[in-house]
């Protein structure tokens, strides 16, 4: 079904007595763009990382395109599973806060290499999906830099661009640019947002509101280890329908409070 | 008796040779070291297998709990009792790699510990796992990190290897034995020996402060 692109069912995750999710679903259809909210330790890495098997769950599944990426509870994992997983995996991209970029490899290196492993693409193919990704991602003069002496916001953009050339059907991020100087955010979010603009589905967790505002198809916003309550982004934030979304509005208004909330409150 | 430099000279011919050996067995033990040390190193941190653990456990605190004079006299006179007939320098090459290897685990695993668990995060969520994931990006950050403690490791090695002439392989401490038993003139025959050793430590520690700026920029 087209709306059910990706499928998150019924994910629970514990971490020793710590329940951080609780049964969640959730589901993105293709080409949507959905942005995940919620306070600090809410679960919303954990539940980012259920959709790769990351971070694998103790109950639930996550199907995408309709064919497993993993069931929970499971035994020990057959080879022809593991396959499969990293099948999937390779066409899911991640971008982490911390970038995870190779410090050993060069910027180009970064981007050529999982290609060629995972992929098997010959190194000439390689290259050229390499060069194209970054210049997607304007660093096209860092071909050759070593990540150390790249930006944070280049760091970041290197990462996308990593996962980019693996022709990914989904993204997942995981606050992008939480870990950016203020004056680099924007440079990613301006990525990001061309993802959105070509239809890339994408799972992004953010505090970024107005960013959320201007790409998000859907916001969804948890507290918990639950989805308390999820919309289209206007909707969503102007016109909060539970007491907790309100609270936690209210509490990131004080630091970064987007524009059109601004004057709706007036 | 007194001190005639030109015993040194006339030695140092075949002290060279003696050295070249003594840098081939070095060589030859260390890449061996190393390789067993990373393969026990990827063996522990994949495979949480508990008696694995232990094993490695015990390993590590005989070798290190032990003179290397020993193990090395242990391995050349044991194994042909228990059928093994290995000679010298196999034998030899094998106590220096054990032994080696015991300290070698432990400084790759300091390294290892300075790899971000970002690291094995990024490549899984790449499709990268087992060798892949090993060897292209977590083995090149681990040897990156313990480069200064490995060239340690491998000064020490060169200069344990004296040790071996105790078991007839004709390294460079067994040609400076045989020099001076024979002109007498240990002073200056040991003379030549020790600027020999020192020179290659030397040369070692002084190429591995080029390679670590090299590799400096590859530091996350
Ligand atoms: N690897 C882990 N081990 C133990 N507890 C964890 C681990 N990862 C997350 N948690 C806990 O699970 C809960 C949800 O965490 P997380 O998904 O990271 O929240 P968020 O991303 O919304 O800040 C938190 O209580 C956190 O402490
Ligand atoms: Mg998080």
């Amino acid at each position: 079904m087209a709306d059910k692109y990706l499928e998150l069912i019924g994910i629970t995750t514990r971490f020793g007595d710590v329940e951080a999710l609780q049964g969640v679903s959730l589901s993105v259809a293709r080409g949507e763009v959905v942005c995940l909210i919620g306070p600090s330790g809410c679960g919303k890495s954990t539940l980012l990382r259920a959709a790769n098997w990351l971070t694998p769950p103790n109950e639930g599944t996550v199907r995408l395109d309709g064919s497993v990426v993993g069931h929970a509870p499971q035994g020990r994992a057959t080879a022809a599973q593991i396959r499969a997983l990293n099948g999937h995996r390779a066409r899911i991209g991640m971008v982490f806060q911390q970038f995870n970029v190779w410090p050993h490899l060069t910027a180009l290196e970064n981007v050529v290499r999982a290609q060629m492993v995972v992929l098997r693409r010959d190194k000439s193919e390689a290259e050229a999906k390499a060069r194209q990704a970054l210049a997607d991602v304007g660093l096209s003069d860092k071909m050759d830099a070593w990540p150390e002496r790249l930006s944070g916001g280049q760091k970041q953009r290197l990462a996308i661009a990593r996962t980019l050339a693996m022709d990914p059907v989904l993204m997942l991020m995981d606050e992008p640019t939480s870990a950016l100087d203020p004056e680099l955010v924007a440079e990613v979010l301006a990525v990001l947002q061309r993802l959105a603009e070509i239809q890339m589905t994408m799972l992004i967790v953010t505090h970024e509101l107005g960013f959320a505002m201007r790409v998000a198809d859907r916001i969804v916003f948890m507290e918990a280890g639950g989805i308390v309550e999820q919309g289209p982004p206007q909707e969503l934030l102007s016109n909060p329908r539970t007491d907790r979304l309100k609270a936690f509005l209210d509490k990131l208004s004080l630091t970064t409070l987007p524009k059109d909330r601004e004057h709706a409150e007036i | 008796m007194k001190f005639d430099i030109s015993y040194t000279i006339d030695a140092l011919p075949r002290l060279l040779e003696g050295a070249l050996v003594t840098l081939q067995v070095t060589l030859v033990g260390f890449v061996l070291s190393l390789s067993l040390a990373t393969a026990l190193t990827v063996m522990r941190e994949a495979n949480n297998v508990r008696w694995a653990h232990r094993a490695l456990a015990v390993y590590i605190s005989f070798i290190r709990g032990t003179p290397l004079l020993v193990q090395i006299f242990l391995i050349y006179y044991v194994s042909p009792v228990i059928g093994l007939d290995i000679g010298p320098y196999t034998a030899g090459i094998l106590a220096i790699t054990l032994n080696s290897a015991a300290f070698v685990v432990e400084i790759l695993r300091g390294g290892l510990a300075s790899v971000p668990s970002g690291q094995f995060e990024a490549a899984s969520a790449l499709g990268l796992k087992g060798p892949a994931l090993w060897g292209k990006v977590i083995l090149p950050q681990t040897f990156i990190a313990s480069v200064p403690p490995l060239v340690n490791e491998f000064t020490q090695v060169l200069k344990a290897s004296a040790l071996l002439s105790t078991i007839t392989i004709v390294e460079l401490m067994r040609v400076s034995q045989q020099i001076f038993s024979r002109n007498y003139h240990p002073v200056e025959v040991l003379l030549g020996t020790f600027i020999l050793y020192f020179l290659m430590c030397f040369a070692v520690s002084r190429s591995a402060a080029l390679i670590e700026a090299k590799l400096e920029l590859r530091r996350g």
